[in-house]
């Protein structure tokens, strides 16, 4: 976007936005459009019908499976192990960059098998640490050598989306700081010393997913699909784009009609063109399907 | 000396007014405890009482936090009443700081049924919404049964009792054009970012929108057209300000029209704009230039009526 250029509402209507600025327009293009020999950016989604069972539980076992079947997928590996050997050196030291938000956090059956892998690779479990709000303070976090991003995929009232990006905002002291212009300057965290570098892996955990927001916490259980997938990448813009694209099929499905998101997930597309953190543009993201896919929308 | 003596004052007068501070703090704190009751239709406090400001109010709610921030929001109660084989009911009581941000940050949803708790409320999906005076309120069920929405509703109420001062409605209100306003759509903030929520206008804020401004918006329905016309009446703290702000806005958003003050618009309906005094009054989407016209005198001359 050039200096100085205001997108109005009225720029939508005449239809001449046609960038990921504009609401959603790059999460309402096609994945399957073709972008010619330019080489795509690969991300996993895995989805699993018993990953909750009928009372409503996360079945460990299922989530194990589909981690390790994702991450195999998306390196090339046919043993989960192998895989995970090719982003943790048993020497690394390991934060596991979870999410606590009380109504939809990062479920703790995600993080249990995360945790296994890093521990089958050999990593000491001294030198693993799960945490959320408290990294700044965690010493593991500090002296972190390795990151695995770990979040559910939700709706978010003042960024529009929240996944992957914006899980690392409590890696700085003043998180407010980045709320401004529906926190487009979010990607600048990854630049941080303690973060620059380091995240090996990123899943949107899509296991439950919010679609919309309401209520004082942006929370309305009326609008948490239970999706029982996982989208795995090593490009967290990627796995936001397509993971805003999947919340805006959600919604359309359940309202019937396009409802746009409150807030433009504009720090998606900031994260590419300003902050080069990945690709957000749907036409360069290869999404490789695993499992059950009914009702997968994408 | 001299910069001994400005160090002397200005540590002195910080350490005041942190205790100041703290001690106003803890006032409110003492007085929102007596807006809960301890028991109420069987639940109890389990005695865990949490309150949050509007730096660690993020702790609590993530994001959302700058909904509440968005207006002069000063401190979140919360509370959790319990009761045995019932879901938790959880209690968050805000001070506003003034009713007309209480107002405001309630009128910011108000998709559900009006249950009359409190001067406004709003229920939908377990959840109950109302302000009174300066107060704002969310009640909710952890989980919802077939008993909960009584007990949300009936601790609301119990609430509303112990508040006894009711607090006004922003003035800026009172200068909407009525008659097939939709009552339930009006909105009353500070800040661009709430504007686009309700109603997208630009990615900028091109309207200077920010704390000092007051915004209404509110939508109008006709019986001849179905669709909804908008207007919004903004206050500015001064004239300078609000000719500032409509210039921005006219030039960004309908150059074309910067001498006759209303523009077609690419889905065929009409805009208009007009500053008067220290205001500034917009109407979107108004199905002809007769009606975006119409609003806008209205609004003048209901403004005009004020003398300001």
């Amino acid at each position: 976007m050039k200096k100085g250029r205001v997108i109005t509402r009225r720029d939508f209507l005449r239809g001449t936005v046609c960038t990921a600025m504009a609401t959603s327009s790059v999460f309402s293009s096609s994945i399957d459009e073709d972008v010619g020999a330019e080489e795509k950016v690969k991300v996993i989604l895995i989805r699993d019908e018993n990953a909750i069972d009928q009372q409503g539980r996360i079945n460990q076992a299922v989530v194990q499976k589909i981690l390790d079947r994702g991450v195999s997928t998306l390196l090339d590996e046919e043993n989960p192990i192998q895989a995970w050997k090719k982003l943790i050196k048993p020497t690394d030291i390991v934060g596991i960059k979870s999410n606590v938000w009380f109504h939809l956090p990062t479920p703790e059956e995600l993080e249990m098998a995360i945790q296994k892998r890093v521990l089958d690779v050999g990593v000491p479990k001294k030198n693993i640490s799960i945490d959320d709000r408290g990294v700044l303070d965690n010493a593991i976090f500090r002296s972190s050598t390795a990151l695995i991003n770990a979040r559910p995929l939700r709706t978010h009232f003042w960024s529009g989306v929240g996944g992957c990006i914006k899980n690392y905002i409590m890696f700085v002291s003043t998180p407010w700081l980045y709320h401004g212009d529906a926190c487009s300057p979010l990607a600048s965290i990854w630049n941080k010393p303690l973060v620059k570098g380091k995240t090996r892996l990123n899943i949107l955990s899509l296991i439950r997913t919010q679609f919309w927001g309401r209520g004082p916490h942006y929370f309305d259980r009326r609008f948490v699909s239970d999706y029982k997938g996982l989208l795995i990448g090593k490009d967290p813009v990627a796995l936001d784009a397509i993971g805003a694209r999947l919340l805006q099929l959600q919604r359309i499905a359940h309202f019937g009609e396009d409802r746009p998101l409150d807030t433009t997930p504009k720090h998606i597309f900031m994260a590419d063109e300003k902050y080069k953190l990945g690709v957000s543009d749907l036409r360069r993201i290869e999404v490789v399907k695993i499992g059950w896919m009914e009702d997968s929308l994408i | 000396m001299r910069r001994l003596l400005f160090f002397i004052l200005v540590v002195v007068t910080a350490v005041h007014g942190e205790f100041a501070f703290a001690k106003d703090r803890s006032n409110m704190k003492t007085e929102m405890k007596k807006l809960l009751p301890a028991e109420m239709e069987g639940y109890k406090s389990d005695g865990k009482d949490q309150f949050y400001d509007r730096q660690t109010t993020f702790r609590y709610m993530d994001g959302a936090a700058e909904l509440y921030r968005s207006y002069a929001f000063k401190l979140l109660m919360v509370r959790r009443y319990v009761k045995p084989n019932q879901p938790s009911i959880i209690v968050e009581l805000f001070d506003m700081g003034l009713s007309e941000d209480a107002f405001g940050v309630f009128s910011f949803e108000t998709e559900g049924e009006d249950p009359q708790v409190g001067q406004g409320s709003d229920y939908g999906g377990g959840l109950l919404r109302f302000w009174k005076g300066k107060y704002f309120v969310n009640v909710y069920a952890e989980q919802e049964t077939s008993s909960t929405k009584q007990n949300v509703l009936e601790i609301g109420k119990g609430i509303v009792t112990s508040i006894k001062t009711e607090g006004q409605k922003p003035k800026l209100l009172n200068f909407l054009p009525r008659g097939d306003v939709v009552e339930r759509s009006i909105r009353f903030f500070h800040h661009h970012q709430s504007l686009n929520y309700h109603y997208f206008v630009a990615h900028e804020n091109i309207l200077n929108l920010g704390a000092r401004t007051n915004s209404v918006l509110a939508h109008y329905l006709s019986l001849q057209a179905k669709d909804k016309t908008f207007l919004l009446l903004i206050e500015y703290p001064n004239q300078q300000l609000a000719t500032k702000a409509f210039q921005s806005f006219v030039k960004a958003f309908m150059p074309e029209a910067s001498s006759s003050g209303s523009v077609r618009m690419e889905n065929g309906k009409w805009s208009a704009a007009r500053s008067y005094r220290k205001y500034v009054t917009v109407v979107f989407d108004a199905p002809s230039q007769e009606k975006a016209e119409e609003l806008i005198r209205t609004a003048r001359k209901n403004l005009e009526g004020r003398g300001s």
